[in-house]
């Protein structure tokens, strides 16, 4: 992808935006319950609290990261900023229109960019698509060639436009789906997940052009459960689990919850849980996670002692086969493994174990 | 958005369905080859029965076309929703700062026109095959009355796809009424051969008007004006009442999270 933003023809300013010290994104309180029911012959009504009580704001022209494990609540905070889900409770407004009530103000000024396979229509063209797309957002037809030909120049689709999508491999896809989402010049871009499932290089050329996005005065909300995409690409990140806000503010602030702490990675090879429980009970470790590979297993060990407590921690671990050891200084993910664990119902621990 | 601006994004969302329906083997089955196998039965049952008259022939190929249309216009419109449901576009469409109306009405008309090409392979395959003549009594009025049965059968269609936008297994409701509508629209039994209690429920249906334009216009011994007069009227009521339901059907949808089941 290139990152020559500054090309695209912008819309004029549209009236009735917010100040520019007034949020570009607003979310009070939000809660949303899903109403559902288990069972087949007798059905049993359940509810599911996806997300309960977010409260953050984004600033205009700001890359604000929502960051989360599966299941945490991202995508249904995103779904009910962009109009597409009412709140159980809560308010929320984007560029000072609220979402419940001002919808078609709402989608007028946003963008919405999802990971995954789905959203094109597959046996036509992408030039196709986004022609289709720039009726449905009103896109003035007089400038819907040139605007379309400049998102494909942005998004490194140029020369293959015109093949149909379902051929298309899954890296082009999603940014088939960024140009889609910016034919309309919105003023507030939402990115679900737009990395999931990219190869490196195509993620790394994703998060250029979000980054471009951003420098071209774009606000984003970009959620992710990749700790690096935040760090690497967010001004400010929060971290959101079982659909509750348990951190927010810069990569080194999130960080700075571990800093005091020491890592101690153990490379073991079938590590008997009993040798994991005898880590967790020490009085000097703060918590044990594992990271399962091909034929051994990572123990990530925080600790407010320094590199010295690792002979105890071996020592812990009896007779289990261990191979490389390496004690080094927190990183975000480490911050981000502390969050989603010491917040988590059990299931939420689990989880948070196994993303290491 | 100005009537300019809503005329053109309707015309090109049907020019859309348009071609999405033909890359797609089973509208090209549905549409072009079911209604000449219709056509075939009825051509040889008309035969056996009426001694195979042009008119007695002409009257059951324009029967078979319009069964193919309404089968086209059920699935078609409510096919593309639960097609778009699963290809996770239906989400983009609602949320486009587009009145979602204008959208769907672009779909069911593209659906009803792409159904018209099937009356047309009908009375082709009447004419190669069977010796059909092609006559229209009154040909000036034809076009009229085929607009009408567009934009009624369009209009039904469009009332019938917010459910689909809502359930997401309307399917089975579109399977139930695709036999019932052929008889009781009097498509290819006459009306006057169907129970008296019959008559009104067909009196609220396109097809049963849309049939009995195009047959006036074809067959009939006057200008068919009531049956155009009654298209359009039943396709301002299927409009108005598709909005209202259209209103409740979104405000539900954002309510229950339905949009993105598949």
């Amino acid at each position: 992808m290139t990152g020559d933003h500054a090309s695209l023809p912008h819309a004029p300013t549209r009236p009735g935006s917010p100040s520019a010290d007034a949020p570009a994104i607003e979310a009070i309180d939000l809660v949303r319950i899903y109403h559902t029911h288990v069972g087949v012959i007798r059905r049993r009504p359940l509810d599911v609290e996806a997300v309960r009580g977010v409260t953050f704001d984004v600033r205009p022209g700001e890359l604000f990261g929502l960051l989360g494990p599966n299941g945490a609540g991202k995508t249904t905070t995103i779904k009910m900023l962009i109009t597409l889900l009412l709140p159980t409770s809560g308010s929320a407004r984007v560029m000072g229109f609220d979402v419940v009530r001002e919808t078609t103000e709402v989608r007028r000024r946003i963008g919405y960019v999802f990971g995954g396979d789905r959203g094109l229509y597959d046996r036509v063209s992408g030039l196709d698509n986004l022609r289709y797309f720039a009726e449905l957002y009103g896109v003035d037809p007089r400038q819907r060639d040139r605007r379309i030909a400049a998102l494909l120049e942005l998004v490194g689709l140029t020369g293959r436009e015109k093949e149909k999508v379902e051929g298309y491999s899954r890296g082009m896809r999603q940014r088939l789906h960024i140009a889609r989402g910016l034919l309309h010049d919105p003023e507030v871009i939402f990115m679900d997940e737009p990395s999931i499932g990219l190869d490196p290089i195509g993620a790394r050329e994703l998060r250029q052009t979000v980054r471009s996005l951003v420098d071209a005065g774009k606000t984003v909300l970009l959620t992710t459960h990749y700790m690096f995409e935040a760090d690497a690409l967010c001004d400010r990140i929060a971290v959101i689990n079982d659909g509750h806000i348990v951190a927010s503010g810069t990569g080194s602030d999130l960080k700075s919850a571990v800093l005091n702490r020491t890592i101690v990675e153990i490379e073991t090879f079938g590590v008997a849980p009993e040798a994991i429980d005898r880590l967790r009970r020490d009085p000097e470790v703060i918590a044990v996670n594992t990271e399962e590979r091909d034929q051994s297993q990572i123990l990530l060990i925080q600790s407010e002692r320094g590199p010295e407590i690792t002979q105890r921690l071996l020592g812990s671990l009896g007779d289990t086969r261990v191979g490389k050891v390496v004690a080094r200084e927190p990183t975000l993910e480490d911050a981000y493994v502390h969050l989603i664990a010491s917040t988590s119902s059990t299931d939420g621990a689990d989880r948070a174990a196994a993303l290491g | 958005m100005s009537a300019g601006r809503t005329l053109r994004l309707i015309g090109y969302v049907t020019w859309f369905n348009v071609r999405m329906l033909l890359v797609s083997e089973f509208f090209v089955l549905l549409t072009f080859i079911s209604p000449l196998i219709f056509a075939t039965l009825a051509f040889f049952l008309f035969r056996l029965g009426h001694g195979g008259s042009g008119q007695t022939l002409l009257y059951a190929a324009l029967g078979s076309g319009m069964m193919g249309v309404w089968s086209t216009t059920l699935f078609g419109c409510g096919g593309a929703i639960a097609w778009q449901r699963w290809e996770g576009t239906l989400e983009l469409l609602v949320n486009a700062p587009t009145r979602y109306d204008f959208i769907l009405a672009g779909q069911t008309f593209g659906a009803v026109i792409f159904g018209f090409y099937g009356i047309v392979t009908t009375i082709v395959w009447g004419m190669v095959l069977f010796g059909m003549p092609l006559q229209a009594t009154f040909p000036l009025v034809l076009p009229l009355s085929l607009f009408a049965a567009v934009i009624s059968l369009g209009a039904l269609g469009m009332l019938i796809a917010t459910l689909f936008v809502l359930y997401r297994h309307a399917n089975a409701l579109g399977n139930l009424l695709e036999y019932p509508i052929w008889l009781v629209a009097g498509l290819l039994v006459p009306l006057t051969r169907l129970p008296d209690w019959i008559q009104p429920v067909s009196w609220v249906l396109a097809p049963t008007w849309g049939m009995e334009a195009i047959r006036g216009a074809t067959l009939g011994d006057a200008p068919p004006w009531l049956a155009i007069g009654m298209c359009v009227v039943l396709a301002g009521a299927y409009y108005v009442l598709a909005r209202v339901v259209l209103v409740y059907v979104l405000d539900k949808a954002r309510r229950d999270a339905s949009l993105a089941l598949r």
